[in-house]
């Protein structure tokens, strides 16, 4: 028999878990709702595609889209590479006490607050690219990126060491009994059997790289124009987000930065999604 | 009882004190209105307004620690819509509002100083002086390197204010006729920010209130005429404008007594001691 | 694959290994450079003394005290708000969940946890504005605000290692208990949670940690610049990251500079803290339970 009592705690475990499923639902509804007008108007798409220039009445996202395109890839460009080459070590080169040293200095590196990474950034890395590349100021998406990439590849070096060393260990062993050297059964065994898990360590990669606020506001310029080479300013969805909020919030001009909000949630969605897809196919065997 | 000596210590001390007190108790006059009041005063808005409002706020608050005053930036734009939607009790503007801004809200204005806008160089840069036209094209995009007006040959890294700015309302406005402000430049979001960022950058080019000015940066000869507080007193700066506090309808209680200090001796002193020019 | 094929494989393992230590390195060691003259009591408490300022007779005004203060109160509230709800949803998909239902929450959860902060922060200051306007002309963004975006966005870290320590729970453990009769609630009260203690808390060290360096979420939800020790749940207050933040585009003087390093120093020591601490935690919890049993 269970009390009253008890069926009451059960159904709240329940109503906590339906909250915090509401909870992400309401984040987009509530972005719907609020960016209304723009589809009323049927702005939404033309929004996505014209600059920002509120003098002119102009309050389109399409920098800011462009923005976020280049520091995240670029920073991706960066990250990846530095990702796989530590988590070749930390899995395969260096398994013994030196690749564990590393791997608790890279979690500890996941504790490193965002807002210090850029800090340091603008006072360090902002005067080494403004003297070596005197075209700008030093604030632009080769700094932000640079910095963004070294805040992303923790998350991805956990996540490719983890598959990496997922791999069944008969098929290592079968590498290791035909005499293969380390990084043979790396390239070989290793990389092709897990290459889902690699995907899924780049997107979620380039997921914190999207959206990530702060590295973008302090370290990339602002500026609102489409930018034309890696040494240009730039403004991001999320920095945007945050500039104009501070400024206003009932005019079409603040609603406009629904529209990069709902692009954003969607984009978190579609690499989430695809994560998901990864993990549930089922497992072939290699030939 | 206690000793000869440190009764004779405490009795000089005691009189110490109490002309101490008397001294600090006629200069804080302004302040006395303050005290017994209890409550919270949120102001936000303008950045060239921060350094005044914090050192009233500092007087006020350590003269009676029951009042609270929460100070935040944000730019003109930002302190008319949060004092407009009751978000905050005072928002402070660096430019005058519009007609249909006081329509809407309501709000009624209160100018305790007078401040300019002045373009601002790398202490390094040897261009130190500029014609108005070259300025409009600098921040236009169609100058775009210092050589082209007698400096080194680098590019110009032009800086702005974002869209809130009332900095930026009054330079595009008095300095630049309302022309445009190229799409590239970078945007800092108050006037210490656009300070440092000029001053971090040889190749920079920025405008900033007048009383933020320091020895960090260095003004530029606006077609002849200094950006200083004395050009702008006598009006030979034509960048001016003044530092107002708004108030949705008219303000009451601990809000009142907080804008009448700002223009009591005390408060005009304060906004002097802050590089701008008193009203009183 | 050749010699000079697996030579530079090596090599290029080897690089990025370096260049991440040093990296990392340098950010330490010019914070700790740059900073470590600047602490003192000095830049945590201004002009006022300090014992003054802790008893909470005088306020601080030139002091990080203020925002230390601010980040504290700001994590405890927001983890007191995440953790009943954050628990409660890890057990029922842990213990009562199934198939497609758990397959949903779970979904809904990542999805959470993927959502960028900003948006988080965007949707905490819509949620006061509609407040506002529609329930009490009281409410601002303020430090419950700013608390309850905060438990928004770690709630799927809550619920996620909250799931995984019950889940990793071996079955027979799980077992036992019913077979002698006890109730689900009561399996799950005395004999599971405690078993996922360290699992839990663990979860609950990374949540606060998240809270105090989070700066996207607060600063669209009730952070100011100045602001002293909030009054009230519905007060703004100052806070560590945004301290850092608006410091660095901002200072003066080079004194506030030192102010600026000497937050970073501060808020990068309490994460490594939390973090020793978490590990810390999870090690000794295990090796007491084994000597319960």
């Amino acid at each position: 028999m269970i009390s009253r009592f008890e069926h009451l705690i059960e159904k709240s475990f329940l109503a906590a878990a339906l909250w915090s499923m509401a909870l992400t639902i309401l984040i987009f509804v509530f972005m719907l709702i609020l960016g209304l007008p723009l589809f009323r108007e049927g702005r939404f798409f033309s929004l996505l595609f014209t600059p920002w220039i509120p003098g002119e009445e102009q309050f389109g996202i399409y920098p800011m889209i462009m923005g976020t395109a280049a520091i995240s890839v670029l920073s991706l460009c960066f990250g990846a590479p530095l990702a796989i080459g530590v988590s070749v070590f930390i899995s395969v080169l260096q398994p013994g006490r030196l690749g564990r040293w590393l791997k608790k200095v890279v979690v500890l590196m996941t504790g490193v607050p965002t807002v210090v990474y850029a800090f340091v950034g603008i006072f360090l890395l902002v005067p080494l690219v403004q003297s070596f590349f005197t075209a700008g100021s030093g604030m632009n998406i080769l700094t932000a990126s640079l910095v963004l990439a070294l805040l992303i590849a923790p998350t991805m070096i956990l996540i490719f060491s983890g598959s990496f060393e997922n791999v069944p260990i008969s098929y290592c062993n079968a590498a290791d009994a035909l005499g293969s050297s380390a990084v043979q059964k790396f390239v070989y065994v290793i990389l092709p059997y897990s290459w889902r898990g690699i995907i899924t360590g780049l997107i979620l990669g380039a997921a914190r790289a999207v959206g990530d606020t702060l590295v973008a506001l302090m370290l990339a310029g602002n500026a609102v124009a489409v930018p034309g080479s890696v040494f240009d300013s730039a403004r991001t969805l999320t920095a945007h987000i945050a500039l104009v909020t501070a400024a206003d919030f009932d005019s079409i001009e603040f609603r406009t930065i629904f529209a990069g909000g709902i692009l954003l949630y969607l984009i978190t969605l579609i690499m989430v999604l695809t994560v998901r897809f990864l993990s549930s196919l089922k497992k072939e065997a290699s030939p | 009882m206690l000793p000869k000596k440190f009764r004779l210590l405490l009795f000089v001390q005691f009189i110490a004190l109490t002309l101490l007190l008397t001294v600090v108790n006629v200069n804080a006059q302004a302040l006395d209105v303050f005290k017994g009041e209890k409550g919270e005063i949120m102001i936000s808005g303008g950045t060239a307004h921060i350094p005044v409002m914090k050192d009233a706020a500092r007087n006020i608050m350590s003269i009676n620690p029951n009042i609270r005053i929460s100070i935040a930036g944000g730019g003109s734009g930002v302190g008319i819509k949060q004092v407009g939607e009751g978000l905050v009790n005072i928002g402070n503007t660096g430019r005058t509002p519009t007609n249909e801004e006081v329509a809407k809200y309501g709000l009624k204005m209160f100018k305790w100083a007078i401040d300019g806008v002045g373009v601002i160089v790398h202490k390094k840069n040897p261009v130190k002086s500029l014609k108005k036209i070259d300025l409009i094209k600098i921040y236009s995009g169609e100058i775009v390197n210092w050589k082209q007006l007698g400096g080194p040959n680098r590019p110009i890294n032009v800086y702005t204010r974002d869209e809130a700015s009332g900095t930026r309302e009054v330079f595009w406005e008095k300095g630049l006729g309302k022309k445009t402000i190229t799409l590239k430049a970078n945007v800092v979001v108050s006037n210490g920010a656009m300070k440092s960022a000029v001053a971090n950058d040889p190749n920079g080019i920025g405008y900033v209130s007048v009383g933020h000015m320091d020895d960090s940066i260095s003004p530029v000869t606006l077609d002849g005429v200094n950006p200083t507080i004395k050009t702008v007193k006598d009006g030979s700066y034509k960048i001016s404008r003044g530092l107002y506090s708004n108030t949705k309808g008219d303000p009451t209680g601990l809000t009142k007594k907080f804008i009448d200090y700002l223009f009591s001796p005390e408060g005009q002193k304060i906004v002097v001691e802050n590089g701008f020019i008193a009203v009183k | 694959m050749n010699r000079l094929g697996e030579i530079s494989v090596t090599f290029f393992s080897w690089l990025c290994a370096l260049s991440l230590v040093a990296a990392l390195g340098t950010v330490f060691v010019f914070l700790l450079f740059k900073g470590l003259g600047g602490m003192n009591l000095q830049t945590i408490f201004g002009d006022t003394n300090a014992w003054d300022a802790l008893t909470l007779r005088k306020a601080v005004f030139n002091g990080l005290f203020p925002a230390i203060v601010g980040t504290i109160l700001l994590v405890i509230i927001s983890v007191v708000m995440a953790l009943p709800v954050g628990l409660a949803a890890g057990i029922y998909l842990a213990e009562y969940g199934t198939g497609r239902a758990k397959n949903i929450f779970s979904l809904s959860c990542d999805i959470l946890a993927g959502v960028p902060s900003i948006l988080v922060g965007l949707f905490g200051f819509s949620l006061s504005i509609f407040l506002h306007k529609y329930i009490s002309q009281n409410i601002y963004p303020c430090l419950l605000i700013s608390a309850a975006s905060l438990s928004f966005l770690v709630l799927p870290y809550l619920i996620r290692t909250t799931q995984i320590a019950l889940e990793q729970i071996p079955s027979e453990d799980r077992l036992t208990a019913l077979a002698l009769g006890a109730g689900r609630l009561q399996n799950i009260f005395y004999v599971l949670i405690p078993r996922a203690l360290s699992g839990i808390v663990s979860g609950v060290i990374l949540s606060i940690g998240r809270c105090a360096e989070d700066t996207a979420v607060i600063m669209l939800t009730g952070v100011v610049a100045m602001a002293g020790l909030p009054q009230s749940l519905l007060a703004k207050y100052e806070a560590l990251p945004f301290f850092i933040y608006y410091i660095s585009s901002q200072y003066t003087d080079m004194q506030e500079l030192q102010m600026g390093y000497a937050a970073a120093i501060i808020l990068v020591g309490i994460c490594a803290v939390l973090f020793v601490a978490a590990f810390f935690i999870k090690n000794r919890l295990v090796e007491r339970m084994l000597f319960r049993i």
